[in-house]
């Protein structure tokens, strides 16, 4: 018989539990959340490996949106959410008190659920970071643009009315705008909130295209309620319930062989 | 497993399907069964009768791996199985196609039984059929692990696969012997040896179904490995 090297076959898996700090891109640790009296975190761990795609998957209200509003501090503008725990970027907690939260934004950068393009044209939208930033070379903005917009996959279907209205677009080019505007700025990150849910099913289909490419520049973090479509785009795969991290592996492990009972219920589409 | 959890998906109608399918690979388990309980009978009898009912009863499960093989590939479009129900589907398509195999083996077992020339070779006949008797005993046991999806079972049987492969070794050490002493009997005598063949299949063919349910059960494919390693899964 002849014997077949099996990382010939399959490719590496990685450890999620010991990824060395060159290949982690966020390191969280022991999150604990609460909105006023209701706790929405439990004790979350997890090391999210850097150019890779993790998806967070799990029923409504089990704290997935919430995590991965914390990875940008959108949370902050909650009054009543207290949080304690760490999460590590750059080996720097992002909750501490030096940390400006504008440059953190800036680093890592998030698009939601509904194409939330602003009332300007396509370009404007594109380059409206960089102006922030204080960009003004025309020559600079006209490059980001470009650049941007090929990365959103985007650029061949507007490149002849850049000036146009935003509005004017399809919902799913709107929601490939608004990441082309998330990676103007060239984050590190990049957090997905249910990105295609508002979404027809081949304008999903380009989106989980564009995010395959995307990870060859970016972390990517998605939350998305299509367990396939976790399956589909996702290396990593964290499966939450009732605020706590129940099981966190590779995607193949998740969706074929997973160890914990509720992963399996849930995945399946059985009663919990 | 306690992972695994049959039944209770919230689509009711997804449960029904997967029941369904699972009935119908033990169903024609049930008929490969019968085909080598009267494939053997007619070849111990030279039945020719009987070895023609187990010739053209194998449209019967070649039709069976067919539509079940189809309601996979519909289960598949439409369900997207994830975790246990994807690898039930897996290992349902894969066992079908191994009974599929039993029964061309009984099939190879009854033509032998229409060669009026073996009625010569009756004593050599004998060791078959306890060789074959020992396979239908494999068989009826690893469809009841298969019912049941009991791996522990299915590692058991596994193992007893050796046995049947040392008595067809045996076979085959008495057959070269009468085919040395008499050259003229080698034609008959090689009938004789295809028949032991297939039965020896037989047990081999339960061997890879009883992967296929630690496979379903354990997650963990045991093709190709050493007892020990498979026994590690345990």
């Amino acid at each position: 018989m002849i014997a077949i090297d099996s990382s010939v076959m399959n490719t590496p898996k990685i450890d999620l539990e010991n990824l060395s700090q060159e290949q982690t891109a966020l390191e969280i640790r022991d999150l604990n959340l609460s909105y006023g009296d209701k706790q929405a975190l439990f004790n979350v761990s997890m090391k999210i490996p850097k150019k890779q795609v993790t998806a967070f998957i799990g029923p409504s209200g089990c704290g997935k949106s919430t995590l991965l509003r914390c990875i940008n501090r959108m949370n902050d503008l909650v009054e009543t959410c207290n949080i304690q725990g760490e999460i590590l970027l750059h080996g720097q907690n992002i909750y501490d008190k030096k940390v400006d939260v504008a440059a953190l934004r800036r680093n890592v950068g998030m698009v939601f659920q509904r194409p939330n393009p602003f009332p300007k044209s396509i370009y404007e939208n594109v380059v409206y970071g960089l102006r922030l930033q204080g960009v003004n070379d025309r020559r600079k903005l006209d490059e980001a643009a470009e650049r941007s917009l090929r990365g959103a996959a985007i650029w061949d279907e507007v490149k002849d009315r850049l000036h146009d209205n935003a509005f004017g677009l399809s919902g799913g080019q709107q929601q490939r705008l608004v990441i082309a505007r998330a990676i103007a700025i060239e984050p590190e990150v990049l957090l997905l909130d249910e990105p295609t849910s508002a979404l027809d099913p081949i304008s999903t289909l380009t989106i989980e295209e564009l995010i395959s490419d995307l990870k060859s520049k970016y972390t990517v973090v998605i939350v998305t309620h299509n367990m396939q479509q976790a399956a589909r785009v996702s290396d990593q795969t964290a499966f939450m319930y009732m605020g706590e991290l129940i099981e966190y592996a590779d995607t193949n492990t998740i969706f074929t062989t997973p160890t914990k009972r509720k992963t399996e219920d849930y995945i399946t589409g059985r009663y919990g | 497993m306690e992972n695994i959890n049959p039944n209770k998906h919230i689509s009711g109608q997804f449960n029904a399907e997967l029941e369904d399918i699972r009935n119908r690979v033990l169903a024609m388990g049930g008929l490969v069964e019968q085909q080598l309980e009267s494939a053997l009978n007619a070849l111990i009898a030279m039945d020719a009768e009987l070895a023609q009912k187990v010739i053209s009863g194998d449209h019967k499960v070649n039709g069976m791996e067919v539509s079940i093989d189809e309601e996979c590939t519909r289960i598949i479009a439409k369900r997207q199985p994830a975790a246990s129900d994807l690898r039930l589907i897996i290992a349902i398509s894969k066992t079908i196609t191994d009974l599929e195999r039993i029964g061309d083996s009984c099939t190879r077992i009854a033509k032998a039984a229409l060669d009026k020339d073996l009625n010569a070779q009756k004593p050599l006949l004998v060791s078959i059929e306890n060789m074959g008797r020992h396979a239908s005993r494999t068989l009826n046991s690893t469809l009841d692990a298969l019912a049941r999806m009991d791996a522990d079972a299915a590692l058991e049987l596994h193992k007893s696969d050796a046995k049947i492969d040392k008595e067809y070794e045996g076979i085959i050490r008495q057959l070269m012997t009468f085919m040395m002493e008499d050259p003229r009997s080698i034609p008959d005598i090689l009938d004789v040896l295809w028949a032991a063949r297939a039965v020896e299949r037989v047990g081999d063919r339960c061997k890879n179904i009883c992967e296929y349910i630690i496979y379903y059960v354990k997650g963990k494919d045991v093709r190709h490995i050493s007892y020990e390693d498979m026994e590690k899964e345990f």
